[in-house]
C-alpha cells in the first residue's frame, strides 16, 4: 500500500472511532469533541460565587439580591487557588448535598480558611426577561462555618436533594 | 464525490517526498510545541487533581471505570512524571514507536481525573488532537516524509472538522435564531459572574459594552462567529488555509473580548499551522540570505 492510501485509511478509521465516541458520550470524549458548548442559546444559567460573611448580622444573611448588593466581601477564587469554573459547576450541578459532597466542597475551597471565617456559597441565576433585559439574582445557598454547614432555611429540602 | 475526496486528500496530505532541512526544523518545532504543552498540562492537571475528592461529572473513560482511584493520593503526580518522561524520550526517538500513544492514553486519564467535578474545558483539545496525530504518525509510519504529511494533514483535518461541527451543533441546538444578539447578553452576564467570582471584581470590555448597548451589534458579532466556524472547514484547502486560520484566530480574539474566554494554546497551534513556513522559506531563501549577509557586512 502506498503511503497516501495508508494515510487516508488511518484517517478514516480514526474518524469512525471519533464519531462512535462522541456519538455515545454527548459530543465529548477528550480530546475528541464536536464542540457543543454554546449550542443551546437563550437558556437560563446558574453559576456560583463565595462571599465572606463573618461580620454580617444573621437577619441579613439569607437575603436574595442582585450582584451589586451582595452581603459581605468577595472571596476571589484565584486568591485561594481554586478554578472558578470547577467551583461553579460543582455547586450548580450537584443534586444531592449529602455530607460527602459538602465535605468535598469544603476541601476544595480550603478548610483552613473556614476555621476563622464564615463563607456564604451563593447560587447566581441569570435569565432573559422580556425582549431587552437580562436579570441576575443571587441566592444564599450554603453557609460554611468553622464546625458546621448550614442550608438556607428559606429554601425547600428539594433544593438540596433533587433525586 | 470521488473528485472532491481526491481534492481534499491531496490538499491535506500532499507534501515533499524528501524533507529539506527547513521541513525538518518546522516539524521538530511543532513537535516541541506539542511536547511542551503536554508536559505543562499534565503537571497543571496533576497538581490540581490533588485537591479533588469527589466525582460530580465523569468524562471520557471515567464513564466506564471509577476514576476516583486517581483522587486522594499521589497518582496524578506519578502520572505527570510518567507523561513528561515518555514525551521527552519519544521526542528524541528513543525507545518504542508507541510511546506517544501511551502518553496520549495517560494524558486522557489525567484529564478525566482533573475534570471530574463539572467543568468540560476545550482549551486543551487541539493539543490533545496534535498528540493523537503524533501518536498515530510515529506508530504507523517509518519514513520521515510520510510522518510529516500525515501529522500535519491529520491535525488540520480535525481542526477544520472541529470548527465546522461547532457551527452545526449551534444550528441543531438552537437553529438560525442562535445569532440573536440577546443570547450574547446572557453569555456576557454569565461569564461576567465567573470573572467576578474569580477576581472579586468585574468590568465590561469595550466589545461587551457595544454588544450590551445594541442588539444589532451583538447579533452581528454572533453572525460573524458562527460563519467563521462554519467556513473553518475550508482550512482543509491549502490556498485558503492561511486566510481561514487567521479568521479563526481573529474569532478567538473576539470571543476573548466578548466572553472572557481565552484559548491561548489553541491560537498558538493555529499560528504554527496557518502558513507553509518551509515552502515560504525555500521560495525566498536567497533573498533572506542576501538580506542577512548584507546586514552582517554593515555590522
Amino acid at each position: 500500500m502506498n503511503s497516501q492510501k495508508k494515510i487516508v485509511r488511518i484517517t478514516l478509521i480514526s474518524l469512525l472511532a471519533y464519531a462512535l465516541l462522541v456519538a455515545t458520550h454527548k459530543g465529548e470524549y477528550w480530546p475528541f469533541s464536536i464542540y457543543p458548548m454554546f449550542s443551546k442559546a437563550g437558556n437560563p444559567w446558574t453559576r456560583a460565587l463565595v462571599r465572606d460573611v463573618t461580620n454580617i448580622d444573621d437577619d441579613f444573611l439569607w437575603k436574595i439580591s442582585d450582584l451589586e448588593n451582595l452581603n459581605g466581601s468577595p472571596v476571589p477564587m484565584r486568591k485561594i487557588g481554586v478554578d472558578q469554573i470547577d467551583y461553579s459547576n460543582f455547586v450548580s450541578k450537584t443534586q444531592q448535598w449529602d455530607k460527602e459532597r459538602i465535605n468535598a466542597l469544603r476541601t476544595m475551597l480550603g478548610e483552613k480558611y473556614l476555621s476563622t471565617n464564615d463563607w456564604m456559597i451563593y447560587k447566581v441565576h441569570g435569565k432573559l426577561i422580556g425582549d431587552d433585559s437580562v436579570v441576575v439574582n443571587t441566592v444564599p445557598y450554603l453557609l460554611f462555618k468553622a464546625d458546621t454547614t448550614v442550608f438556607n432555611p428559606n429554601l425547600n429540602k428539594s433544593d438540596y436533594f433533587r433525586k | 464525490m470521488k473528485r472532491l475526496g481526491k481534492l481534499i486528500t491531496s490538499n491535506l496530505f500532499d507534501g515533499p517526498e524528501e524533507l529539506t532541512r527547513a521541513h525538518q526544523i518546522y516539524f521538530k518545532f511543532f513537535e516541541f510545541f506539542v511536547v511542551y504543552e503536554v508536559i505543562k498540562l499534565s503537571w497543571e492537571w496533576g497538581l490540581y487533581t490533588l485537591k479533588i475528592t469527589d466525582v460530580v461529572l465523569p468524562l471520557g473513560i471515567a464513564n466506564l471505570i471509577d476514576i476516583s482511584f486517581m483522587h486522594g493520593n499521589q497518582l496524578p503526580i506519578i502520572n505527570a512524571v510518567l507523561i513528561s518522561a515518555i514525551m521527552l524520550i519519544s521526542f528524541f526517538r528513543i525507545g518504542s514507536k508507541w510511546l506517544y500513544s501511551i502518553a496520549f492514553i495517560l494524558l486522557h486519564f489525567q484529564y478525566v481525573a482533573r475534570f471530574s467535578i463539572g467543568e468540560i474545558p476545550h482549551s486543551a483539545n487541539l493539543v490533545g488532537m496534535a498528540l493523537f496525530s503524533f501518536a498515530l504518525g510515529i506508530a504507523f509510519f517509518e519514513k520521515a516524509s510520510s510522518r510529516y504529511r500525515f501529522i500535519f494533514g491529520f491535525t488540520i483535518f480535525y481542526i477544520g472538522l472541529g470548527y465546522f461541527s461547532a457551527s452545526i451543533s449551534k444550528l441543531i441546538g438552537t437553529g438560525p435564531g442562535w445569532i440573536d444578539g440577546r443570547h450574547l447578553w446572557l453569555w456576557i452576564a454569565e461569564k461576567g459572574t465567573d470573572i467576578l467570582s474569580r477576581e472579586g471584581e468585574f468590568s465590561y470590555t469595550i466589545v461587551q459594552t457595544l454588544a450590551l448597548n445594541s442588539i444589532p451589534a451583538a447579533t452581528l458579532m454572533l453572525l460573524i462567529g458562527i460563519s467563521t466556524e462554519f467556513f473553518g472547514i475550508l482550512c482543509w484547502f491549502k490556498k485558503l488555509r492561511p486566510f481561514i486560520i487567521l479568521s479563526l484566530i481573529g474569532m478567538h480574539f473576539g470571543v476573548m473580548l466578548s466572553m472572557n474566554i481565552r484559548f491561548d494554546s489553541f491560537m498558538m497551534e493555529l499560528l504554527i499551522l496557518a502558513f507553509p513556513y518551509p515552502e515560504i522559506y525555500l521560495k525566498y531563501k536567497d533573498q533572506i540570505k542576501s538580506y542577512i549577509s548584507g546586514k552582517l557586512i554593515r555590522i
